[in-house]
């Protein structure tokens, strides 16, 4: 068995250790929406915060967790009020929308280090794949989710 | 022509209509009937269009909600929105009142256009357009008549808007939600009124699209998503040649892997079922395999090359031939010849394919991101051993679509796995297995030949399509991947075009924007080797091919996109190009504005205007214009699959890269304001920014591209913001 904070919640999970983490969040503890789109960390589909910080889940072994709180898009929020989740809706980002969970996810932790992100930040700190081509509107809702005028 | 379809179709019963309603719970559903409209222009003639009972589209309960069912599934490309947009508009609805559904699988739902219920060929507003109009229309007169039958009033001194119905004279008011039950039972008008659209009033605003909001909290359920109490996970290796077969295997070391099931041996396939995804992907490569690679074998991609290349001097089938092109030819003097190619492309959706799948004795369910889901039911019914009948399809939300999910190769192996375990299986394919079993942008290339009259213009012009894999619809179909120089609108007084098919048995699919994502880089190439030639400025060579009646629509695009971009007028250390496509019913022109440093490309923006016709959702169209530029950008700057031996060597997004945030460029959108029809806008963003970048590459450096992808070349493309 294995212990995990998860959005909050202690959770227990009974799971082989190098098991990532994307599987038993989305397989062993329900919360879908983390995404799976490459297991070799290469997409970012599959973001979380680990105490805050981005981490590709599909290349972290849930033993590497330890007691670091973990954050899904699930617990951003209970009414997607998630100042960036605002934005998001705001600029309508999504298309298909399955990159977006890692995209905002990432998008928290880049405005958690740089509140007033200028475009360069958002070039070095968002380096999710979007199949659907929606990068100037990811750039765009984090703008306005840091509150800058470029909106 | 002229077929009616009413005549052999039947029409639905009272007794359906019941049915129908009765199973639905909340209240009474306003039920219609309309027969389908006889095939129009663009259909496909002598197809039978089904009677459409528009209670399986628009359901209005006591509460006022209105339900719709959407015939297009939703890929990202916003039919959850633009169609509903499209009944709002006409039926006069809240919009707020509005919930949308995907529709199961059902003739009801083919597309008027192909007579399909598929979600492809950017078809969905184009081809739905009237016949959800007439339909919703019809629903709003029948609230109309029932409230003004209510009132004892004339239906004339009635409006509706907003839900609501009102009698202009006495300023009476009802709702939708009130009136439904008994509007239900009223005659379908059969020709009810349209709107102007200068009287719209939801067609050409951009509401927020209604499947946003699930899409930013994890709630938005796609395909992989799906879970069944006792639902095994399925984790798949197929052959390494996509034409290959399973010889023998062996499990044994996959048997001692915690939480293993069973294997599932397929034709060409074996299938780890286990109780979670990993435990199935852990033992999965612990599972011997053989394979036969099947017609694939031996095949490398210097051999597709070569194929191709030789495919330039067979006679073919000529698919448009204007004056006298070869006798032209054969008599100048001067003949400029050039040959172009481009590799085979991945769709690489960002949800890798999955299908979920639940087999009893009863009957087969599937649950998966689909784009046709006709064609899964067939897939599973035919895995299944059941009868179409009994296959339910439950469409989620795909994870991206592209042309992909238009196969049902994936819903196949998911129901054969469930129906050997007896329980629900979730199959899901690793990266790795999306990549190396995709259905491909085909492999093509171009041989032009061109002859230049002494007063600087183009007398003749040959080109020869030559395409690596089986895009042909039937035996007797003429070749449609000369599409994009076929149906062209430049003028030439001798023009020839011919497809030559070299298939060399790599399974080929529907690539975002199809002929218009290799024939438009080779062609608008081409055209623009010619204006260099004539000594004439690219832009203004591409408007003198198109000044008579056929070519103004495609002018009118070419200027916008011109004026916006500045042509001619690009900061010194800056060069442009500029290309135009036509395809989906829609025109699309791009201007590149790029820089140079050594083999550093730096593109400072492209600037791409769409004449869509009536533009639904406009802020829609740019972002799907824009979509699928940056969709091209990146296999023009990396996208290559490569074979060896039959067997496709990239494998995830480390050798097939994507496009990231700090390589998309600086896009700038503008529609052309239009009273036509709509056209389609998920797939032409995809053509025209190829040419235009390798044409201001040209501009800058004085290096023709021919071929792709840049990497190939030496050739970086990066971006600049300012
Ligand atoms: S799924 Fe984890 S980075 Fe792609
Ligand atoms: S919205 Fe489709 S992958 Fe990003």
């Amino acid at each position: 068995m294995i212990t995990l904070t998860i959005n909050g919640k202690k959770q227990q999970v009974d799971v082989e250790a190098d098991t990532p983490l994307l599987w038993v969040l989305r397989d062993n503890v329900g919360l879908t929406g983390t995404k799976f789109g490459c297991g070799m960390g290469l997409c970012g589909a599959c973001t979380v915060l680990l105490d805050g910080e981005p981490m590709r889940s599909c290349a972290l072994p849930v033993s590497a967790v330890g007691s670091k709180a973990i954050t899904t898009i699930e617990g951003l929020s209970k009414d997607r009020s998630h100042p960036v989740q605002q934005a998001w809706i705001a600029e309508n980002v999504p298309q298909c929308g399955y990159c977006q969970s890692g995209m905002i996810l990432s998008a928290v932790a880049l405005l958690k280090k740089k509140p007033q992100p200028t475009d360069a930040d958002i070039d070095a700190g968002m380096t999710n794949i979007c199949r659907c081509g929606t990068y100037s509107k990811v750039r765009k809702a984090i703008h306005r989710a840091a509150g800058n005028d470029k909106t | 022509m002229g077929h009616s379809p009413s005549a052999d179709t039947p029409a639905v019963s009272r007794r359906d209509f019941l049915y129908t309603a009765a199973t639905l719970g909340s209240g009474l559903a306003l039920g219609l009937r309309l027969n389908a409209q006889q095939a129009g222009a663009g259909q496909r003639p002598g197809a039978a269009q089904p009677t459409r009972p528009p209670e399986a589209f628009i359901r209005i309960a006591p509460d006022g909600t209105i339900s719709i069912t959407t015939p297009a599934v939703e890929m990202g490309q916003g039919g959850h929105t633009s169609l509903p947009m499209i009944m709002m508009e006409e039926l006069g609805g809240d919009w707020r009142k509005l919930q949308v559904a995907d529709a199961p699988a059902d003739r009801v739902y083919n597309n008027p256009l192909n007579n399909r219920q598929t979600t492809v060929g950017s078809f969905a507003v184009r081809g739905w357009y009237n016949e959800l109009r007439r339909m919703s229309a019809a629903a709003r007169e029948m609230l109309v008549a029932a409230a003004a039958q209510n009132w004892g009033v004339a239906a004339s001194e009635c409006t509706a808007a907003n839900s609501v119905i009102t009698h202009t004279p006495s300023g009476r008011t009802t709702s939708y939600g009130s009136v439904a039950a008994a509007a239900a039972l009223l005659p379908v008008p059969q020709q009810p009124a349209l709107k102007k659209p200068e009287d719209f009033k939801v067609i050409g605003t951009s509401p927020a699209r209604v499947d946003v909001p699930n899409k930013v909290d994890g709630s938005a359920q796609y395909g992989i998503d799906k879970r069944l109490p006792n639902m095994l996970y399925g984790a798949i290796r197929l052959a390494p040649a996509v034409t290959g077969k399973l010889k023998s295997f062996d499990d044994t070391a996959a048997r001692a892997i915690k939480g293993f099931h069973s294997t599932v041996a397929l034709d060409n396939a074996v299938i780890v079922l286990a109780s979670s995804w990993w435990q199935a992907k852990k033992a999965l490569e612990k599972v011997k395999t053989e394979f036969d690679p099947g017609r694939l074998g031996g095949v490398d991609s210097a051999k597709v090359s070569s194929l191709l290349r030789a495919g330039f001097t067979e006679a073919g089938t000529t698919t448009l031939n204007n004056g006298a092109a070869e006798r032209v030819l054969a008599a100048a003097g001067h003949v400029i010849e050039s040959d172009y190619e481009v590799p085979y492309l991945a769709h690489a959706c960002m949800e890798p394919m999955n299908c979920t799948a639940q087999v009893t004795s009863e009957g087969c369910e599937v649950w998966c991101g689909t784009q046709a889901p006709q064609d899964a039911q067939a897939a599973a019914a035919e895995a299944s051993g059941h009868p179409a009948e009994r296959v339910k399809v439950h469409t989620l939300y795909l994870g991206g679509g592209f042309g992909r999910r238009g196969e049902s190769d994936y819903v196949g192996q998911a129901v054969r796995a469930a129906k050997a375990a007896g329980r629900p299986v979730k199959l899901l394919w690793s990266r790795e297995e999306d990549m190396q079993h995709d259905y491909y942008r085909p492999a093509a290339a171009i041989r032009f030949r061109a002859s230049v009259a002494a007063d600087n213009t183009v007398e003749a012009l040959e080109c020869r399509v030559v395409t690596a894999s089986e895009p042909n619809f039937g035996a007797n179909r003429p070749p449609s991947y000369t599409g994009g120089m076929s149906d062209c609108r430049y003028q030439f007084p001798n023009f020839r075009v011919t497809g030559v098919n070299k298939d060399v048995g790599l399974r080929f699919g529907f690539w975002r924007s199809v002929n218009l994502s290799h024939n438009p880089f080779m062609f608008e190439g081409f055209i623009d080797e010619l204006a260099v030639l004539n000594k004439q400025d690219p832009y203004q060579f591409r408007r003198s091919l198109l000044q008579h009646e056929q070519g103004l629509r495609q002018r009118a695009v070419l200027d916008l996109a011109a004026q916006k971009a500045g042509w001619g007028k690009a900061p010194a250390g800056r060069f442009q190009g500029i290309a135009v496509t036509e395809g989906f019913g829609s025109i699309v022109a791009s201007v590149a504005e790029i820089s140079a440093r050594g083999d550093n490309i730096i593109i400072h923006r492209i600037v791409t205007a769409i004449d869509c016709g009536i533009a639904v959702h406009p802020a829609n169209v740019l972002a799907q214009t824009e979509g699928g530029t940056m969709y091209a950008l990146t296999a023009m700057a990396s996208g290559e699959i490569t074979l060896n031996n039959g067997a496709v060597q990239q494998s995830n997004f480390h050798d097939y890269p994507i496009l990231i945030m700090s390589q998309a460029p600086v896009f700038e959108g503008h529609i052309v304001p239009s009273k036509e029809p709509p056209g389609g806008v998920g797939e032409p963003g995809t053509g025209s920014v190829m040419p235009a970048v390798a044409n201001a590459i040209f501009a800058a450096t004085g290096k023709r591209l021919r071929s792709l992808p840049l990497s190939r070349h030496n050739i970086e493309l990066s971006v600049a913001r300012a």
